[in-house]
């Protein structure tokens, strides 16, 4: 059903109600998983993003996988190199979308996302301090509503903070979008944050990922036709909106590890009254 | 794949840790006995895009996510030659109307609703996501073919999915292991494969016959494929069937993972103990079709109000065997033969092929070895009985499977 953007300029409010600056309701959780090294779960409106992290850990055939070494993206050099390959793997279940879509593990979309999300955490992670190591992020898409490679850059940049590996600052991640498509050429078109599934089928959209608290993109990717002029607005409205992200992302880490001193999951002799929180 | 995985514990460890529990009752390293399962977490209905959901995080951290689809697909009738007739005697009469094959197909419904009901397996499609493992890696496939085979072993559940003669539903199950594979992760896959399908619903049909078929778009009001009253299931279902031929089973099957070692049959083996296993085994256990319901209602209802509704008809409806993790352990070398401890007699030909040696020497007390051969014939009967047994483990699992919220 194609969407029906004529009503936007009415009351400025968009299919599912939002302002154009609004973001959808973000929920994370970390540390989900007892099994693995580090965890997290996060929701962006309907998308569902699960992600487990293992490693800094010695490359095998195992970890990873035989397919998974080949056809994950490695951020950094393989096994021999300086660096900590950074191997994501993305598995989008079938039941995710409305319609039940099987999706291989060598699909070129999935591979693309994986490509970008090991580059962008790449570059935050300090991987020159595990030489000879693989860091396995592996993330399940288990509902899909629009804005999945954003969902998953700050599902990996929790796990990877569950993790303790160490980073530079959070890669929090949002997407951009435009109130009117290519083709209507509208000149008065206002950029809109952070973008559902049937918007981002209509409208001209990008993906952003800062770092931390700067203006320091780490990740751009736009996959539709816009107008150049449009581009400008799309990108301060998404890096604001990198901002909104990094400010949810930071409050469920300092949540979680208030209620880990709390409930003597650290070990104790460091006092509560002697750590700064917040 | 995860079953060979390899357990790095050196040869004394594993005879030590075989030694154990070959003991009656058997010594197992967390203490559980031999029957006893580790305390798992489960929650259903977790994703609201999906007919059925659930998870299941078991206690050594591994979890798994199960969805349910479901989709509405044309039956190609040139399959069932008994349900063909209809169509034959069709095509037969030129001047077939419209409203007489309505009328016809209304008047069928009535009488024949049950036998009318048939199944095909490709009606349920299961597949099993591995992180790290490619999707034709053959233990993933191995993996979603036995669930599979459980769960259409019965020939009931793809009945379920029957809509009329012309559609029917087809099911897709998507099972995904979340946490890397750290045990053989059969009995999580099983479970949470179950939860999902008991808390699956299908939307309510609102037409009548052959019709195409239309559905009520009120969730609330759509039926669970599997009946929710479960404790007395017996009866519910052979109260649902006019002539008590047929009764329906109300919770789909579970595989457990059960090992052996000596006589000993243990539960729920953790990686440890799977890695001294003399023979690993997938048991698929079902709930029969009651016999009690078959002898008609009246008997039925005796044997419910004596045993309070609360016994199960169980039927073990598959077992395979497993390669376990242990036929690739390195065996030991009995002192006998370790020239380090002054066995002078070494004969040369022996001293070129120690492995050779090794795997052909007589089994010496507390030096492991690496079993070989496959399960016999006494532990399955032990088996049988254990899991079968009134109270028994089958029983039991399903009981706290019971216990789980279905949203």
């Amino acid at each position: 059903m194609p969407l029906d953007t004529s009503a936007y300029s009415l009351a400025l409010l968009r299919v599912d109600g939002r302002r154009w600056n609004e973001l959808r309701r973000i929920h994370a959780q970390i540390r989900t998983q007892a099994a693995a090294d580090g965890s997290s779960y996060l929701e962006m409106g309907h998308t569902k993003v699960m992600c487990v992290v293992n490693g800094p850990s010695e490359p095998g055939p195992r970890r990873g996988g035989v397919g998974g070494t080949s056809a994950a993206g490695s951020g950094g050099g393989g096994g021999q190199s300086k660096d900590a390959e950074v191997a994501v793997s993305v598995v989008v279940a079938g039941f995710s979308s409305v319609d039940r879509k099987r999706r291989g593990k060598n699909d070129k979309r999935i591979l693309e996302l994986q490509s970008t999300i090991s580059s962008a955490l790449g570059a935050s992670l300090h991987t020159h301090l595990f030489p000879h190591s693989t860091i396995s992020i592996s993330l399940h898409v288990l509902s899909l509503d629009g804005s999945l490679l954003a969902a998953l850059i700050n599902a990996a940049t929790l796990a990877c903070v569950d993790a303790g590996i160490p980073m530079t600052d959070y890669v929090a991640a949002c997407t951009a979008g435009s109130t009117s498509t290519y083709a209507a050429n509208d000149e008065s078109a206002d950029p809109l944050l952070d973008l559902n599934h049937q918007e981002e089928q209509e409208l001209p959209g990008l993906t952003v990922a800062t770092l931390g608290d700067s203006d320091r993109v780490a990740v751009l990717v736009c996959e539709s036709r816009v107008q150049v002029g449009r581009l400008e607005g799309m990108l301060a409205v998404g890096v604001d909106g990198c901002k909104q992200v990094r400010g949810i992302i930071d409050r469920v880490v300092r949540d979680k590890g208030r209620r880990m001193l709390q409930e003597g999951t650290v070990e104790k002799g460091v006092g509560l009254e002697d750590m700064d929180l917040d | 794949m995860s079953s060979t995985q390899h357990v790095l514990l050196s040869p004394a460890e594993l005879a030590y840790l075989h030694a154990s529990l070959s003991l009656t009752p058997p010594i197992r390293p967390d203490g559980r006995s031999p029957s006893q399962f580790r305390p798992l977490v489960a929650e259903t209905g977790i994703l609201p895009g999906t007919n059925g959901s659930a998870r299941i995080c078991f206690a050594d951290g591994t979890e798994a996510i199960v969805g349910v689809k479901a989709e509405v697909e044309r039956t190609r009738l040139a399959h069932d030659f008994d349900h063909n007739t209809f169509a034959a005697g069709s095509r037969l009469e030129g001047d077939f109307v419209e409203g007489s094959y309505a009328a016809d197909a209304q008047v069928d419904a009535e009488n024949v609703n049950e036998e009318q009901r048939v199944g095909d397996d490709d009606w349920v499609e299961l597949t099993v996501e591995i992180p790290g493992y490619r999707d034709d890696d053959p233990g993933t496939v191995f993996l979603a073919r036995m669930l599979g085979e459980a769960l259409l072993a019965d020939g009931e559940f793809a009945r379920k999915l029957w809509i009329n003669r012309r559609f029917h539903w087809k099911l897709f199950l998507d099972v995904i292991l979340i946490s890397p594979p750290l045990s053989y992760p059969l009995p999580l896959l099983s479970l949470t494969t179950h939860l999902a399908l008991l808390s699956t619903r299908l939307p309510r049909l609102k037409s009548e016959g052959d019709e195409d078929p239309f559905f009520d778009d009120d969730w609330a009001a759509a039926p669970f494929i599997y009946s929710r009253n479960s404790s007395n299931s017996s009866s519910s279902s052979s109260s649902t069937t006019k002539d008590g031929k047929t009764s329906t089973t109300s919770r789909p099957p579970i595989s457990l993972l059960v090992m052996a070692v000596g006589n000993n049959i243990i539960f729920d083996p953790s990686k440890e103990e799977l890695a001294v296993a003399d023979v690993a085994l997938a048991v698929s256990v079902g709930e029969a079709p009651s016999a009690a319901a078959a002898r008609g209602k009246d008997a039925m209802d005796v044997d419910t109000t004596t045993q309070d509704g609360l016994q199960r008809n169980l039927q073990i409806l598959s077992v395979r065997t497993i390669d376990p993790p242990s036929r690739l352990t390195p065996p030991g070398v009995p002192n006998a033969t370790n020239s380090a401890y002054g066995a002078a007699a070494v004969v040369a030909s022996a001293q070129k092929q120690p492995e050779a040696r090794a795997a052909e020497s007589e089994a010496v007390e507390g030096v492991w070895k690496a079993p070989r051969g496959g399960a016999r014939a006494r532990v399955m009967a032990a088996l049988v009985l254990e899991v079968l047994g009134r109270g028994g483990v089958a029983d039991e699992v399903m009981d706290a499977l019971d216990g789980v919220d279905l949203v």
